[in-house]
């Protein structure tokens, strides 16, 4: 393979496990955006939340964090069953804005509360598939980075199955299309949205852990990742599932290639460059979705 | 019977005379900057701890980030009266703030600031126990040019305020030392993957890697300079030699890294800084940084002058001017701008521990 295919292939690579985490955080952010209407601005701090939870367990369970895994995302889905009815039930009557300036003051309090008890330096969490480099012939992935590739297909896979194929997604994709008519034909609507809830904020703690293991965790590390789930969500079409992990991967090409060929700090600008051309040719996104109409 | 009244008078009346001197501790200890602002906190603390009884009295006060903060921080510690001098806060912009206020109440703060600017405004209310970013600069660029022999430099450095300030640094000292920066690029806080940056920097035809990252993004290109393979020695900057940035690495990862500080307690070296460690340890449970020990040094500095009677600000900042202090960490004399530190060090790991040895210290750095 000749060395610029070489570089751009591995450019790729590293990109795609990045985007793989980034893709499981918007599809968090999407579900509670179809179950709710309101935009989680704390599904970032859920992610950092999920870090913290990885590595307070790994120090008092030294096992893998393949154990880690299930066990983080349980603890987190208990804490989104939390966060819904402190952030949803009590504005579930009132208009959108009231949820997402909840979900505001919810996650900087989260970043507070963190900073508070484990301070701003960063800390490490345990990793997915342990250190090192695996080879693919000319390319080199860490086992960090592969398993948050792994990781982040099955629950991608598992979470399309959910919605997907089983009655509890049909159900929840009803109640978010139409919760009025969901209620008349007698579906728990209300529980429905506290498990998309828990749901997101298990994908969430997914995240975390595998993040913080090769990344690191600190009280902020939820900024950065929700501003990237809002990008995506909005390049992919707001609402669609398809679309937010479309985004979140385009995203993470994109910094990936163009930081490797310019810079960094060029392929930020270029970023939010591209996504107001987009706004500007496509406003509803690569696959727009019903409710983007709505919200 | 008036005998006894008088000394009961006396005893009534004096009592301003022998209370603690009142000495505000402002910090970051929220936010971005509160792994560093607690560790001035904690030093200052450990030298209140270690004064003469009745001395003096520590009042901390959180500054968190914003420059607003700190300046309504030193407003509110004034109106509950007069004070000798502040333990101010690290963070430049902060800093920048308030030295107007400290201009007009004639208020010396002492601080372990690194931004370099600090100095330079002709403010003689500000002290700097702490190697300015210039110096600090000069001693990283020095140790890679003179000690290992490299004339190629390539630089990381963070966008931030920080980053760009000492890249500009480096830039000149690399100059003054006739090396060239073949390679100079920024990466902001959020980039997680530097394998691009890296591979870049690696092709550059660079000798050497210097990095002047936060803590963060400081452990993140070491850990992936090693995954990558990548041969170019590295010397990191000042976040590199907190333990808590060493303690997100492997010791293997870090075998043959380099980085420049004021200090490294943890290294150890010799009693005085031995016992200083022990201390810490005991107080707060943790491993001391730099910035700690230097807080230290210069709080001791201030309570000793305090001992000797010193109870304004102007006699603070007179004695501040002209005196010197044998710190744990290195000697202090103000360099006529407030500058009191000159020293700084180089550390490297050797891959077996996550304690570096100290290979070079640096003294007399602004002399030249």
């Amino acid at each position: 393979m000749p060395a610029e295919l070489t570089t751009l292939a591995q450019l790729l690579l590293n990109g795609l496990a990045l985007g793989a985490a980034y893709a499981l955080v918007a599809l968090g952010f999407v579900l509670i955006l179809n179950a709710t209407g309101a935009i989680n601005f704390a599904q970032g701090d859920m992610v950092m939340l999920g870090g913290y939870a990885a590595v307070a367990l790994a120090r008092v369970l030294p096992i893998s964090g393949l154990v880690l895994l299930p066990l983080v995302m349980l603890a987190m889905a208990g804490f989104g069953l939390l966060f819904s009815l402190l952030a949803w039930r009590p504005f579930r009557h009132r208009p959108p804005i009231f949820g997402l300036l909840a979900t505001v003051a919810l996650g900087l309090t989260l970043q507070e509360a963190m900073n508070a008890v484990e301070g701003a330096a960063p800390q490490a969490g345990p990793t997915l598939l342990g250190t090192g480099e695996i080879r693919f012939g000319p390319l080199g992935l860490s086992r960090a980075s592969l398993g948050i590739l792994i990781a982040g297909l099955v629950l991608g896979l598992a979470q399309a199955w959910l919605l997907g194929r089983t009655q509890f997604g049909r159900r929840l994709r009803a109640s978010a299309q139409d919760s009025v008519t969901a209620r008349a034909l007698g579906i728990p609507v209300d529980r429905l949205i506290a498990a998309s809830f828990m749901l997101a904020a298990a994908l969430a703690g997914a995240v975390g852990l595998l993040l913080s293991g090769p990344y690191f965790v600190t009280p902020t590390t939820g900024n950065d990742l929700i501003l990237r789930a809002y990008i995506a969500v909005t390049i992919g079409g707001w609402g669609s599932l398809k679309g937010a992990v479309v985004g979140a991967l385009l995203i993470a090409l994109f910094e990936s290639v163009v930081a490797g060929y310019a810079s960094s700090v060029v392929a930020t600008a270029a970023l939010y460059g591209a996504v107001l051309l987009l706004l500007v040719v496509r406003p509803a996104g690569l696959f727009p979705a019903l409710l983007g109409r709505r919200a | 019977m008036r005998l006894l009244a008088a000394l009961v008078l006396a005893l009534v009346a004096t009592p301003a005379a022998a209370d603690p001197v009142r000495l505000p501790i402002l910090v970051p200890v929220t936010g971005f900057l509160s792994l560093e602002g607690t560790s001035q906190r904690n030093g200052a603390l450990l030298a209140l701890k270690q004064a003469p009884a009745g001395l003096a009295m520590g009042e901390v006060v959180d500054t968190a980030t914003a420059p607003e903060n700190a300046v309504n921080a030193l407003l509110r510690v004034l109106d509950q009266g007069p004070v000798p001098a502040i333990v101010a806060p690290m963070l430049g912009t902060q800093m920048l703030a308030l030295m107007p206020t400290a201009l007009e109440e004639k208020l010396p703060l002492l601080t372990v600031s690194g931004t370099a600017s600090l100095t330079e405004q002709g403010n003689p209310w500000v002290f700097r126990f702490f190697p300015s970013d210039k110096l600090a600069k000069e001693a990283h660029v020095r140790y890679a040019v003179e000690q290992m022999g490299k004339r190629k430099l390539a630089l990381i450095y963070q966008t931030t305020a920080y980053g760009q300030s000492g890249a500009a640094y480096i830039a000149a000292a690399a100059k003054r030392h006739g090396a060239s920066l073949v390679f100079s690029e920024g990466i902001d806080t959020d980039v997680k993957d530097l394998a691009p940056i890296l591979g870049r920097a690696a092709a550059s035809g660079a000798d050497v890697l210097l990095l002047h990252l936060h803590a963060g993004s400081t452990a993140l290109a070491i850990r992936q300079v090693a995954a990558l393979g990548i041969a170019l020695p590295v010397v990191a900057g000042s976040a590199l030699h907190q333990p808590a940035t060493a303690a997100l690495l492997d010791p293997k990862e870090l075998k043959g890294v380099c980085a420049e500080s004021g200090a490294s307690p943890v290294s150890g070296g010799s009693p005085r800084l031995d016992r200083f460690l022990a201390d810490y340890r005991a107080a707060f449970g943790t491993d001391p940084d730099a910035y700690a020990l230097a807080q230290y040094d210069g709080t001791q500095m201030l309570l000793d002058i305090l001992a000797r009677g010193a109870r304004t600000g102007e006699q603070v900042q007179a004695a501040l001017a002209t005196g010197q202090w044998d710190g744990v960490a290195m000697h202090y004399a103000s360099d006529g701008h407030g500058d009191m530190a000159h020293s700084a060090v180089i550390l490297c790991y050797d891959g077996l521990t996550r304690v570096p040895k100290i290979v070079q210290q640096y003294d007399g750095l602004d002399a030249g």
